[in-house]
């Protein structure tokens, strides 16, 4: 039996710190769980685009290196490979799949994991908006209250909601692999979700597409308000590091 | 076969260069249509003194009208056969069932016998169906009468339009310089002005010479036949009385089991859309009279005749067959889903197709046109976001649609190069980014 931190090629390739942050994180709460060289990709990317019986020897290659290494339980920090692994594995594969998989705000988010890394912020009152990203709010699990009850169990941390939150959130453009095609997509939807944080300070999230995305926003249009990815903002309270920072 | 892909994928970018170009239809609709799109509907619902919002009204009703959409399509044979029979054998009505769209065409025609001018109101379903272009194609004036429509005219706009307000994209020093250059009489550029323009000589116009009428209907109650239509400009009012023959062009899903549900659909077109429906006509049959002796004779003040013809053409079709789009059988035409787009709130009207705005425009582009017509249209800008479901009165999943004819673009060869690289890469270095 092993246990899997599964980065996502996105964070891997462009994301070091994150993914040395998530690892941290991760083993922290349970060293067991290892990262393994050159792990295939879920295939997210293409899904779209892709007939199901070619889609499907994709996805039976995936679980046959899942099979080898023997991996039974697997963390990811990709909101992408955490939505197909969910809904699109047991769908093509049906109990072949054996990996249970989950997401890291999930794992953050039980009982006695919460009660491990016991959260503070030191200062004044923090507020701060979390961006539901299309692939945790539909997946087949939907991943919605964990990332509010990590935060509602910090001190001083304010979560401000959005007008359009949850299962209506604003998509940042960058879903379907339409960011490597269109970028425009998310210029106007990216600033949407910028101008409706109302009072919230920081604009977390936990998806590595809208974080690209949300992040070369802010750059273009100037924005003050940081995006911080979720993991990176955890790391940082656990240390005792400013998040602002 | 990538040089489909990139040759189609060259036209999107094209349009998304127009929309960004100051100046173009496409860029003015994209401003009018971010305001238009995102407008809190909180605000409006205020303003008509709703004590819930319109968001609320919606999730009241929603397994309601999930229900009943699902008990139309499972039984939709008996729903049709009965509507049809009440409207015919109680109604007084003419129907007629289309199976294709060409049929419906033919039919239109012969109804319409030598008249060349037709007035008609706002409809998606005319346009679904093929009308508009077979009219053109046979010389049939067309005159719009919903004010959006006639602006659109008026400027011999081609470009696809915002349903709800077709021309509100227009500004009215625009306007009032068309009219000057059409009409040649000038007026004030302001609303009051334009409209008291189109009242004072376009309603006479309307009322006097008007003898068929074209309409489409909101929904239909299958029980007792009635066929619902909403307005504000009281443009359909005036339409579907004053002529000789009301004729209604619809799709078959138009019905609904009965006429509460047919009133709860309308009500929710309403809400969703923050428009106010002044006017709710439910007609269910030619205007009539028993005054003489109480021998009932048909047409008094209102229409003759009304001749409805209910088309078919996709909608069995897909349900039998079990084909990708057979969901939007479900559809109750409120707009919910252009509203809330993502690809639709950046890029307005290039994000479309004749057949109207967003996915739902492009999934018929590609039920009547094929393949390449919805790649065209920007297919492969739907992110697969899924608001369009999340938000839908019906559960919709357009997403879903537009992700399996993804997969058939794909296969036929007019994936986006960058796209197709990455599913290369993925299945056969098992990495996208090496």
């Amino acid at each position: 039996m092993s246990k899997l931190i599964y980065l996502g090629c996105l964070s891997d390739k462009f994301y070091e710190s994150t993914c040395k942050n998530a690892i941290k994180l991760i083993q922290f709460l349970d060293s067991e769980y290892q990262v393994i060289e050159n792990p295939p990709c879920c295939g997210s990317l293409a899904f779209n685009i892709t007939s199901d019986d070619i889609m499907k020897n994709h996805v039976e290659s995936v679980n046959e290196w899942f099979k080898i290494k023997n991996i039974t339980e697997l963390v990811t920090i990709c909101a992408g490979c955490y939505s197909y692994f969910t809904r699109y594995y047991k769908e093509f594969l049906g109990n072949e799949f054996k990996v249970n998989v989950q997401h890291f705000l999930q794992f953050l988010a039980e009982p006695r994991n919460l009660q491990k890394l016991n959260l503070k912020i030191s200062g004044t009152n923090l507020k701060v908006n979390y961006h539901d990203a299309c692939h945790l709010r539909n997946s087949s699990i939907p991943i919605i209250e964990e990332p509010r009850m990590i935060l509602n169990s910090i001190d001083n941390i304010e979560l401000v909601e959005s007008d359009y939150n949850k299962t209506k959130s604003i998509c940042c453009g960058a879903g379907g692999g339409v960011y490597s095609i269109f970028k425009e997509t998310s210029d106007y939807n990216g600033k949407l979700i910028f101008d409706n944080m109302k009072k919230g300070k920081v604009l977390l999230t936990a998806c590595p597409f809208c974080y690209t995305a949300l992040n070369r926003i802010r750059e273009e249009k100037n924005i003050r308000k940081p995006v911080i990815k979720f993991e990176d903002f955890i790391v940082k309270l656990m240390e005792g590091v400013d998040p602002l920072s | 076969m990538s040089d489909k892909g990139e040759e189609s994928y060259e036209m999107v970018k094209d349009k998304i260069n127009r929309l960004n170009t100051a100046g173009t239809w496409e860029n003015k609709f994209g401003i009018f249509w971010k305001i238009a799109s995102s407008i809190k509907s909180q605000q409006h619902d205020l303003q008509y003194l709703y004590e819930d919002s319109s968001r609320e009204f919606v999730n009241r009703y929603k397994e309601q009208l999930i229900t009943m959409r699902e008990e139309f399509i499972e039984n939709m044979d008996y729903y049709v056969e009965k509507c049809i029979k009440v409207m015919r054998e109680v109604n007084n009505m003419v129907v007629h069932y289309a199976k294709t769209n060409e049929e419906a065409q033919a039919i239109f025609m012969k109804e319409i016998g030598d008249t060349k001018v037709i007035y008609k109101s706002k409809s998606n379903e005319a346009k679904d169906i093929g009308l508009i272009e077979v009219l053109k194609k046979n010389n049939i004036t067309i005159k719009e009468t919903d004010l959006g429509d006639v602006l659109v005219q008026l400027f011999d706009y081609k470009l696809p339009k915002f349903g709800v307000g077709p021309g509100a994209h227009f500004s009215k020093e625009e306007i009032v310089a068309k009219i000057k250059e059409v009409h040649g009489v000038e007026i004030e550029p302001t609303a009051k002005a334009i409209v008291d323009y189109y009242r004072e000589s376009y309603r006479k116009e309307l009322l006097n010479d008007v003898k068929i009428s074209l309409t489409s209907a909101n929904v239909i109650s299958a029980e007792d036949g009635t066929i619902v239509l909403g307005e504000n400009e009281g443009n359909i009012s005036l339409l579907t009385r004053a002529t000789e023959k009301h004729i209604v062009v619809c799709g078959i899903t138009k019905i609904v089991p009965t006429i509460i549900d047919a009133i709860l659909v309308a009500k929710v077109q309403t809400r969703i859309n923050n428009v106010s429906f002044n006017y709710i006509s439910l007609i269910s049959g030619p205007s009539a009279t028993a005054d003489v002796q109480g021998e009932k004779v048909l047409g008094m003040y209102g229409a003759k005749e009304v001749v409805v013809i209910l088309v078919d053409d996709w909608r069995t079709k897909s349900l039998k067959q079990d084909l990708i789009y057979k969901e939007l059988l479900k559809c109750i035409g409120c707009r919910t889903c252009n509203y809330v787009c993502t690809a639709s709130r950046a890029f307005g009207n290039m994000y479309a197709s004749k057949y109207g705005l967003g996915a739902d425009g492009i999934i018929r582009d590609y039920i009547h046109n094929g393949i390449e017509a919805a790649v065209n249209d920007g297919l492969f800008l739907c992110t697969g976001c899924e608001n369009c479901y999340h938000w839908c009165p019906v559960s919709v999943n357009l997403a879903e649609i537009m992700k399996s004819i993804k997969k058939e673009a794909t296969k036929a060869g007019f994936c986006p190069p960058a796209l197709k690289k990455y599913q290369e890469k993925i299945l056969n270095e098992k990495n996208p980014f090496k």
